[in-house]
């Protein structure tokens, strides 16, 4: 539009404009970049465990034990099996050893056949020879020295009795009195051994099965507890994880950009999400970048306009010697002429400063942290913002107490946020306003207090808590983009302090920039 | 002494006011009549000029050409105005002359059910139809303005004054008007004839680079012009050699600067802002 | 009054008090400068002068006081703003206090001379503004 702007209204140049947003694009670039790195290196060094490790090897260690404890019962019915197999094979040795006892009992009764009793005792022998193996398996081998002998004395005996008997009554009575108590004495033996054999194993069968019950019994317990603790780390592994990047959430709300570290000694799936949380926040943060340096550019808007008219004393200046020399150059002489041009030089001199001071804050070598002596940063300010305050004919006043400490921080974004609290109370204040800044060290130790006193309208009571709110304005439409506090504020937390207000309407508004003393509140903020 | 700028939706009775307020004052009149000078010097139709003034921008339209046309009307009137003791009417010099200190920008506005009744009159339609027109006037107003000068006309901080028809004679309203130019702030002063100057100049310049640069705009001070350009970073060079040269030759024009803005979308919010 | 105009320039940059100075001397006027407002307005109130030039923005006193102190004084006298710092409302402001013209910095020292020129006209004293013109066209 031919129609521009008039005097007053001047946008940044077109390649200002440019070169800034390259500046910002490289800072943000730079800084980020090199803290989502490191973040991103560091957890990913770490060894990974992931959650489906662990839930895998606990399966598998529970399935590891229930196998165990299957096995071990397998083999205690096995062993139950060989010892009930050899109750059966004791007891049916017992049955025909009582048999052929039986008969032996009739053949000295009533002299009748002995050989019923040799084959009974032919058929223990028998059962004896034939479960040999499970015999042996239980007794060992003294069952062939204990009851295999016995049993074949006996038979000798008997043997020797039914030869004496009734094919050979030669015999004498006396012989045949000690074979039949020996006969006796050898039967009531053999099946007393037997008895007690049976019921020591019977015993010891018992035993077992208690004894199986009971390993069945403690070993299922056992498992339980194993997989309640599992269960327990496992859920305690994530809600601890949950309630961490929950933190995390809430430190980049508040504007804290720093990237997620690692906190454990391993990765897991969580690690996953930290990294896309990282990228997230690099994301934000470029974004954050943006948004600042384009509140910047309209601070420069801001203050171009004042810088424009400040130039046209030093333009006027030299247009007018200028002017002058044309005219009387004939007439002047030398000293004159010189100190015409002497004006001139001085005068392009100041001009420069007068934009240098602009552009250096317009255009940024980066942003970095350094120690930074605050008092002077906001007498900077003060001047950057000269023009604007005596464009609107403000009294503004300077005061610090002497030998602060240094605060640790980026000049020009704190620049900006003291350049906007200066200007915000301009626009606050009328003509003949008077505004306050103070440095002093803050209430609490270690921090640093800027505080900027505006004697102008005040902040209504029901809008103050909103006023750091991004988008929120009480300036015209088009005068203010409601950013200000708000990428002030974020400034601020990223350099570990707070901004705070208390106003009383019609007394005017008070901002406190609390800023630590310092430390590095950017690394100190990556701890976690 | 000063000039004055009248804008109205009742254009009947605004012109009647300006006319009238200029003859009691003893300044010049300057209304649609200059479009017929505009048309016979550039060789474009009178209608167009004047359609381009009055047509809110419809789908067809091609606005290139439209603004083309405005630029003339607003170079033309603002040579016009370099002269003091001049009432303007109708060529929507509120919109392009702003910050002027001697220039007394009225608006004269009427109450939508008069301006119905005198366009049923006047063009012998049904009074509901006319409601219908004079609603439809107000948001075609508002869209060309906008459209052509990024500006809301039916805005009154555009306005040194807004008077309304619903509460005022015409003849108090012409009163009223000769009564305010009299204010030692509407004098002209050597500062504010600077700033018309200027904006004449850039007017001139502008006007005489759309043709080839349509998105041209240009700044003027003391005969120092300042011309943005939209340009791919290839053509840079060359445009800038092209509208320094071009403008160069214009009469007036001491020192041309070209910006250079690669940002198409930057411009778009500076220029709506 | 001597025959020629008495001119007081008042403007906090010493530059602008010694350019104008012998500019206006040329076209015969006798010019009084001031950087210090508060002197100038003292001196305001011993004499009174046919033309005021005086920068609108000063530290301790707003050019617009000194303006309407001379209106006040002096209602013959004209008032000349110079400004820096020249918007749409400064300039009516000051046309409504009743200066009689407003430049905006920065001018040539033409443009005042032709500006005093007419002050002196206004002021029924005719100055011969063209010996400046004269002078350098001889030069």
């Amino acid at each position: 539009m031919a129609e521009g702007p008039p005097q007053g209204a001047v946008q940044p140049t077109p390649e200002l404009d440019e070169q800034a947003a390259e500046v910002a694009e490289v800072q943000g670039r730079l800084g980020l970049a090199r803290d989502a790195e490191q973040a991103r290196r560091a957890l990913l060094s770490r060894p990974r465990f992931s959650l489906r490790t662990q839930i895998y090897l606990g399966s598998f260690l529970a399935f590891l034990f229930a196998l165990g404890i299957a096995t071990a019962l397998v083999v205690s019915f096995h062993r139950m099996e060989g010892k009930i197999r050899f109750l059966e094979i004791v007891n049916d040795y017992v049955v025909e050893v009582e048999q052929a006892r039986r008969f032996e009992k009739n053949f000295f009764l009533y002299d009748t056949n002995l050989n019923d009793a040799l084959d009974n005792v032919f058929r223990a022998e028998n059962i004896l020879n034939r479960n040999a193996e499970e015999l042996a398996a239980i007794m060992g081998d003294n069952w062939r020295t204990a009851m295999l002998p016995n049993l074949q004395r006996y038979q000798e005996l008997l043997d020797k009795l039914g030869r004496q008997g009734a094919p050979s009554p030669s015999l004498s009575k006396q012989e045949r009195l000690r074979l039949q108590g020996l006969v006796r004495t050898q039967g009531q033996q053999m099946v007393s051994a037997a008895l007690a054999l049976l019921s020591k194993e019977k015993t010891a069968l018992a035993k077992v099965m208690v004894r199986s019950r009971q390993l069945l019994f403690y070993s299922m317990g056992i498992l339980l507890l194993f997989m309640v603790a599992n269960a327990y780390l496992l859920g305690a592994r994530m809600l601890s994880s949950i309630n961490r990047f929950g933190q995390y959430a809430h430190r980049i709300a508040s504007g804290d950009f720093t990237p997620v570290t690692p906190t454990r000694s391993y990765r897991d799936e969580f690690t996953e999400l930290a990294l896309a949380i990282n990228t997230m926040i690099e994301e934000l943060e470029k974004r954050e970048a943006v948004l600042v340096q384009s509140h910047k550019m309209r601070a420069v808007g801001t203050l171009t306009a004042g810088v424009a008219h400040e130039l046209n004393n030093p333009m006027n200046n030299i247009t007018l010697t200028a002017h002058m020399l044309q005219e009387d150059y004939d007439e002047l002489g030398d000293d004159e002429r010189r100190e015409m041009v002497g004006d001139v030089v001085k005068e392009a001199e100041r001009a420069k400063k007068i934009i240098s001071n602009l552009l250096d804050f317009a255009r940024e070598s980066g942003s970095q942290l350094e120690p930074l002596d605050l008092p002077h940063l906001l007498q900077e300010t003060i001047t950057l913002a000269g023009n604007q305050i005596k464009l609107s004919g403000i009294k503004i006043t300077f005061q610090t107490s002497g030998n602060l400490p240094r605060v640790h921080g980026d000049s020009q974004q704190l620049r900006q946020v003291f350049l906007n609290l200066i200007l915000n109370a301009i626009d606050a204040s009328s003509k003949g306003g008077r505004i306050q800044v103070l440095v002093l060290p803050a209430d609490e130790p270690n921090y640093l207090a800027v505080k900027v006193i505006d004697s102008g309208s005040g902040i209504p009571a029901h809008i103050l808590p909103s006023i750091f709110d991004p988008f929120f304005t009480t300036k015209g439409k088009g005068k203010g983009t409601g950013l200000g506090l708000s990428v002030s504020q974020g400034i601020v937390a990223k350099h570990g302090g707070r901004i705070m207000v208390s106003s009383q309407e019609d007394k005017g508004a008070t901002f406190t920039v609390v800023l630590p003393v310092t430390t590095i509140p950017a690394e100190l903020g990556a701890k976690e | 002494m000063p000039v004055i700028i009248v804008s109205a939706d009742d254009f009947q009775q605004g012109r009647e006011i300006a006319h009238r307020v200029a003859g009691v004052l003893g300044y010049r009149f300057l209304g649609r009549d200059l479009l017929a000078r505009v048309a016979q010097e550039k060789q474009v139709s009178q209608q167009d000029l004047a359609r381009a003034l009055d047509e809110p921008p419809g789908l067809l339209s091609r606005r290139s050409r439209r603004q083309r046309l405005l630029s003339e009307i607003e170079a033309a009137c603002l040579e016009q105005l370099l002269e003091d003791n001049v009432v303007a009417y109708g060529l929507a010099a509120h919109l392009y002359v702003r910050g002027v200190s001697h220039v007394l920008k009225v608006r004269i506005i009427n109450e939508p059910e008069q301006r119905a009744n005198i366009l049923a009159q006047t063009g012998n339609i049904p009074l509901e139809r006319a409601r219908k027109l004079a609603q439809r006037q107000t948001g075609g107003e508002r869209r060309w303005s906008q459209d052509a000068y990024q500006l809301d006309q039916t805005d009154p901080s555009l306005y040194d004054m807004v008077l309304s028809l619903g509460t005022l004679e015409q003849d108090k309203a012409v009163e009223i008007i000769c009564d305010m130019v009299g204010y030692r702030k509407f004098q002209p002063m050597t500062y504010s004839r600077k700033c018309l100057r200027d904006k004449a100049l850039a007017a001139q310049v502008r006007l005489a680079l759309m043709e080839r640069f349509p998105d041209i705009r240009v700044e003027a001070n003391d005969g120092t012009v300042v011309a943005y350009i939209q340009s791919l970073k290839k053509d840079q060079r060359k445009k800038q050699e092209q509208v320094r040269q071009m403008a160069g030759e214009l009469p007036g024009v001491r020192h041309v600067e070209v910006h250079v803005i690669r940002d198409y979308f930057g411009q778009a919010a500076q220029s709506s802002r | 009054m001597s025959g020629n105009l008495q001119v007081l320039l008042l403007d906090d940059e010493p530059i602008v008090g010694r350019r104008l100075k012998p500019a206006l001397a040329k076209i015969g006027c006798e010019v009084e400068v001031f950087e210090n407002p508060e002197q100038a307005l003292i001196r305001l109130g011993q004499k009174e002068f046919d033309v005021v030039v005086t920068d609108i923005r000063m530290d301790e006193i707003d050019g617009m006081q000194v303006l309407q102190f001379v209106r006040e004084r002096w209602p013959r006298t004209n008032v000349i703003m110079i400004t820096g710092y020249a918007m749409m409302s400064l300039a009516r402001e000051a046309m409504e206090k009743g200066a009689f013209d407003f430049i905006a910095k920065p001018f040539k020292p033409d443009d005042l001379r032709r500006v005093i020129a007419k002050a002196a006209r206004a002021l029924g004293s005719e100055i011969d503004f063209d010996a400046a013109e004269v002078e350098k066209a001889n030069g």
